[in-house]
């Protein structure tokens, strides 16, 4: 390249007047084209939103949703109000799952290790000897691993694989499962049962490091149960929980114990201890032990109504002794049998296939949507030993740790891509059915599967139909149908079974007493296969408001005494390995432990989750895989950045004010607060509209557990864009919805709650009156409406709002300037058509989905009828149903109620802006014995 | 000493010194008038199309209704494209070898939809609803034109927002009755401001006010 000159005169000239040029030319209409169907499908409606049934999975459970499509292009994901582990709500997994259909680092093609890419063709090829070879030895030497499987169809495809094949092993391998508490049922009751607990019925409920209100394939449901019963204030009872780090149940929780793992099993012992059994007296801390004997007292006057949940983490005799103090408490819970078997056949785990490949016993491995290399137990050294197989060959949605280590690597095909069934925790079974056809020419786990039986090709919706060909007694089409259409299949949830007394557990050994670290699964990136999902790397963690990373929560007094500070970087050791992860100093943490989310620090994510975080799977072994005992730590002198979305303050009383907190003891006294509307004012009072709408929302932040579906749906449902680490450090995000934590507590006490912040809607929107274009204006719904063609980006109305919910474009986040893969051609296919792209240099901010209003109203004016109810994306994502939208015109309206409920409050109603989003107080019950809320 | 100015150098200034006050508003207005000028707006421009479908011979001809065609144009945002199924409902019948009609029959047979260029443009950020203003009774001519008479459809209207905002804020002159939406040949009758006040509050038209806000066609 020639040097830079400074051009001539001449030069420059006709460079000017070259780029007036082509502005000018820049300024006509671009062409478009209008491309209709050959031969159009029936009942479609161009341009209109289709719902389809059909169910997600999370570590093999579903969730039933339904996946909206606009002209054949899914769009967004919503609960299926029938599904009983969905509800009609979602979960932050199921809402991101359409950000993963359209990830443009999916695996796009077969590869092979040596030679790159390949083809089905050739893949079918390569495996026909190998396969051939093993099936004339009747399996031996093969061996399938999968990740936890309920669907009937592929444990109907297993089965018939073990069938065919008798010498071959089936292995299962699920990072975050429930195989502790399964064992423990088996130590109990004599055989694996699958507790299903029922917190609508427990009124008094003890969670013993159990998070059932955090992340995982439950939460919809339990969410729902336990905020329903607690909204009478009758049937409010008593939440006791007992963990090592602060947890989204902690929080809700009414009595609080930090208590270090090892003291687990000293609390389930004392608790045990005082319903009749005689175990050793425990030796625990004084605070633990009050805390027990008050939750004991609780427990013991509520039976029949009371419940103790034992943590995942936690080893199988200690769910034992949950099992048993079930039983003693009459508990309210179902035990089912486990459905997922392939016939009768039990799957073994991957230890024992480690095993086995170190003996050289396996020739041919197919690995069918796990990834064992990443989170497999550090000391499995998995990847090492995948190469000892003869043959092996991965299926997954990403070529990911474990296609690295495989000979051949298949594109898996999305679960909006391919039929399928599932089952959720109850048992019941749905139908999977896919909205678009595979976009990178991925085939389904049972198209995979078929393949390696060695049948002939068969598409997935034959494989689905054949297993429930003999249901609908005679009239299959019309049970098919039904049951695509509904979402589930009816009648197929699991039998309870009559579980007998349980059995008092001999109780393990207390684990090593030094500071031990518990790995848990991460409220975003779950066990760190959403790790290249940029929306839930973005989203901030429910306690930490952690985002783009993980780091070791340790409380205030274990950090002074080690002499750390939050940022630090420490070296965690167990066992000779070790990694580096960031300290973060953290309220409600027990003294001696720490707590680090799973799914980080992953290498081959893709371009979004690649090396951020630290990979808790490296400390990880087969004896402890998810609670470290005797973690070495060490500083090393380096520093580096938490990045949080809320900044740690502390300004006093002003919590009390923000974040109205109720005891249930006062509610009978409590009277509902106002918006400030009986304020003197100098602007004109808001006199509503002729047309009679005045949108308006109430929040009950005694519901919100904090799960972030909201944020996610928003996100999802309104084109809101990424910004990425580097922005968010400083200071920049988009979410148009963001969870507060408030904590009026202290660090070994707190008292904290959640808060979901959407735009207010202001009748009196201090942001309007700033605007120099008028971009801020209200319309005669009560909207306060951002005109994106109108704004100039001054970013007054930011500095003059005083929610802070107003987002600024810095840079085209979403048009032009994106972070990392998010601009690719397949991520802007999510777009939803309904809602405006905002451009850089536009300031923008929560429209009470503007679109969805607008869809209803122009619904109602074609068809000459009412206006009917609409609802939020936020809304109809919440698990707990904390959202409340609603016209306060409507006489009948359940938000006018909500409004006069006695724990109504406005946010910072003293400024008088007279706010359309109001909050309904947090409520507890503290125990009186243990000196209010702990 | 010689004048260094002639006679006329003081108009010379003065008409200097106006024209420097006058270009600045002078070249507002040219820009002002063309946006404004059908060049901008792309009015009356006639596009190629893969083919040369008249809607004077199947509208103004034919009396084909325009919703045989534009099927969803009662009930959705998009009035509808017709697929090439609906062309060949009746090009298999009639004119099934007319060389014009190659591509239709190409597209039904390879399967391939034809790629029409669009006429009528809006920008991305308007969301214009067909549904709700034939529901309102403004007729498809009101804003399309006399389709009957184009040989190839042309944009008749600028579509610009002052144009969309004059309707708003004033419909009644472009109401018709119901039954009348459709029909291409209608002209408003001599009492229409009578007619059109009446359909105002028949239709529930809502008040000029909020039709001219701005989340009426903005999101």
């Amino acid at each position: 390249m020639p040097p830079l000159s400074a051009p001539s005169r001449r030069e420059a000239l006709g460079l000017l007047s070259a780029g007036i040029a082509s502005g000018l030319g820049a300024c006509a209409k671009p062409s478009e084209e209008l491309v209709p169907y050959v031969v159009q499908p029936e009942l479609l409606l161009p341009g209109v939103p289709a719902r389809y049934a059909t169910a997600l999975s999370l570590g093999g459970w579903a969730r039933g949703v339904h996946a909206i499509a606009v002209d054949g292009r899914p769009i967004k994901i919503e609960g299926n109000p029938l599904h009983p582990a969905s509800l009609g709500a979602t979960d932050v997994f199921a809402e991101a799952a359409i950000l993963d259909l359209y990830d443009p680092d999916r695996a796009r093609t077969v590869t092979e290790r040596v030679s790159g890419i390949a083809s089905w063709d050739m893949v079918e090829r390569a495996l026909a000897a190998p396969l051939a070879q093993t099936r004339r030895e009747k399996g031996k030497g093969f061996r399938l691993l999968t990740g936890h499987v309920t669907s009937p169809t592929l444990l109907r495809q297993i089965a018939a694989l073990l069938q065919a094949m008798p010498e071959a092993i089936w292995h299962v391998h699920e990072p975050l499962d429930d195989a502790a508490a399964l064992r423990g049922a088996e130590l109990a009751f004599g055989r694996p049962l699958r507790p299903l607990p029922d917190p609508g019925r427990a009124e008094m409920i003890l969670c013993v490091g159990a998070d059932p209100l955090g992340p995982g394939p439950d939460q919809i449901r339990f969410g729902r149960a336990f905020i329903d019963r607690r909204r009478d204030p009758a049937r409010f009872g008593r939440l006791y929980v007992a963990e090592t780090a602060l947890t989204q149940t902690g929080i809700k929780a009414d009595a609080r114990c930090a208590l270090h793992p090892a003291d687990a099993a000293g609390l389930l012992a004392a608790l045990a201890n005082a319903l009749g059994a005689a175990l050793p007296a425990p030796d625990l801390p004084p605070e633990a032990a009050r805390f027990a004997a008050a939750a004991a007292a609780d427990l013991r006057g509520a039976e029949g109504r009371a419940l103790v949940l034992v943590g995942d983490a936690l080893p199988p005799e200690l769910h034992a002794l949950g099992h048993w103090i079930n039983g003693r408490l009459k508990a309210p819970v179902t035990y089912t049998a486990p459905l997922d078997l392939a016939g009768d056949r039990a799957p073994a785990d991957l230890a024992t296939l480690a095993a086995d490949l170190d003996s050289g016993a396996v020739s041919c491995l197919a690995i069918l949507g796990c990834n064992p290399v990443q989170t497999a137990p550090a000391d499995l050294a998995f990847a090492e030993r995948i190469g000892r197989a003869g043959f092996s060959v991965h299926a997954g949605l990403h070529g990911d740790e474990t296609a690295g280590a495989t000979h051949w690597h298949l594109p898996l095909a999305h679960a909006l891509e391919s039929w399928s069934d599932l089952r959720a925790r109850d048992g019941t079974a749905s139908l999977v059915q896919p909205l678009v056809r595979p976009l990178y020419g991925g085939r389904s786990d049972h198209e995979i599967l078929s393949l390696l039986a060695g049948e002939p090709a068969t598409a997935g919706y034959d494989l689905v139909r054949a297993t429930w060909h003999d249901q609908g007694g005679g009239d299959f089409e019309g049970w098919w149908r039904k049951a695509l259409h509904d979402g589930v299949i009816p009648d197929s949830a699991a039998k309870p079974v009559e579980p007998g007394a349980a059995r008092l557990p001999s109780l393990p050994k207390p684990p090593d007493p030094g500071f031990a670290v518990e790995l848990r699964a991460d409220p975003c990136l779950y066990d760190g296969r959403y790790a290249n999902n940029a929306w839930l790397q973005e989203c901030p963690k429910p306690v930490s408001k952690q985002v783009w990373g993980n780091a070791l929560a340790v409380s205030h007094a274990e950090a002074a005494r080690r002499g750390l500070e939050a940022g630090d970087v420490v070296v965690l050791g167990l066992g000779g390995r070790q990694i580096e992860a960031l300290v973060a100093v953290e309220s409600g943490v027990a003294d001696g432990a720490g707590a680090l989310t799973l799914g980080y620090g992953r290498p081959r994510a893709g371009a979004i989750g690649n090396g951020i975080g630290a990979d808790g799977y490296r400390l990880a072994t087969v004896a402890a895989p998810r609670l470290l005992p005797g973690v070495s730590l060490d500083r090393t002198g380096r520093q580096g950045e938490v990045l949080r979305t809320q900044n740690y303050t502390q300004i006093e009383g002003e919590t009390k004010k923000l974040f109205r907190q109720i005891v249930l003891a006062d509610l009978p006294q409590a009277k509902p607060k106002g918006i400030g509307a009986d304020r003197p004012t100098l602007l004109d009072p808001w006199t509503g509209d002729a047309d009679g709408h005045a949108w308006a929302m109430v929040i009950d932040t005694q519901a919100c557990i904090g799960c972030n579906a909201c944020v996610v749906a928003c996100q999802s449902e309104n084109n809101v864009p990424i910004v990425g680490p580097e922005e968010i450090a400083r200071g920049r995000m988009m979410h148009w919805l963001r969870v507060d934590l408030y904590d009026s507590g202290t660090p070994e006490a707190v008292n904290a709650g959640f808060q979901p912040v959407p735009c207010m809607h202001c009748e009196h929107a201090p942001c309007e009156p700033v605007c120099p274009v008028a971009a801020s204006v209200h319309d005669g719904e009560g909207l306060n409406l951002q005109v994106y063609n109108r704004c100039v980006g001054t970013r007054f109305c930011e500095a003059n709002c005083p929610y802070k919910v107003r987002r600024f474009n810095f840079f085209g986040y979403a048009d032009g300037q994106p972070y990392a893969t998010m601009g690719a051609e397949s991520i802007k296919a999510q777009h939803n058509p309904n809602v405006t792209v905002r451009a850089r240099g536009v300031m923008e901010k929560c429209t009470y989905c503007i679109q969805r209003i607008a869809n209803e109203r122009q619904a109602s004016e074609r068809d000459g009828r009412p206006m009917g109810a609409v609802a939020t994306a936020c809304q109809s994502a919440c698990p707990t149903r904390a959202i409340t939208f609603g016209d306060l015109a409507q006489p009948d309206d359940p938000i006018r109620a909500l409004r006069q409920d006695p724990r109504h409050y406005a946010l910072m109603e003293e400024l008088n802006t007279r706010p359309r989003t109001t909050y309904l107080a947090d409520l507890h019950a503290p125990n009186p014995d243990l000196g209010g809320r702990t | 000493m010689v004048q260094i100015f002639r006679p006329g150098a003081d108009t010379v200034a003065r008409v200097v010194l106006a024209s420097i006050a006058a270009a600045p508003i002078l070249s507002v207005g040219l820009a002002y008038a063309v946006w404004r000028s059908p060049y901008a707006t792309q009015q009356e421009v006639t596009r190629e199309q893969p083919v040369p479908f008249s809607h004077e011979h199947h509208v103004g001809g034919l009396g084909i209704d325009c919703r045989y065609c534009h099927t969803s144009v009662e009930q959705a945002a998009f009035p509808g494209i017709p697929p090439t199924e609906t062309c060949m409902s009746c090009h298999s019948q009639i004119w099934t070898n007319a060389p014009m009609l190659a591509p239709v029959r190409t597209s039904l047979a390879e399967g391939r939809p034809l790629e029409w260029r669009k006429v009528h443009t809006l920008p991305h950020y308007v969301y214009f609803n067909h549904s709700v203003h034939v529901a309102k009774g403004v007729g498809c001519t009101t804003c399309h034109g006399e389709v009957q008479t184009m040989k190839l459809i042309r944009q008749v209207a600028p579509l610009t927002m002052g144009w969309c905002l004059d309707c708003h804020r004033d419909p009644a002159p472009n109401l018709r009755p119901r039954e009348a939406v459709f029909d291409t040949n209608w002209t408003p009758p001599p009492d229409q401001k009578t007619i059109g006040a009446q359909l105002v509050k028949a239709y529930h038209i809502k008040s000029p006010e909020r039709l001219s806000e701005c989340s009426i066609c903005h999101r």
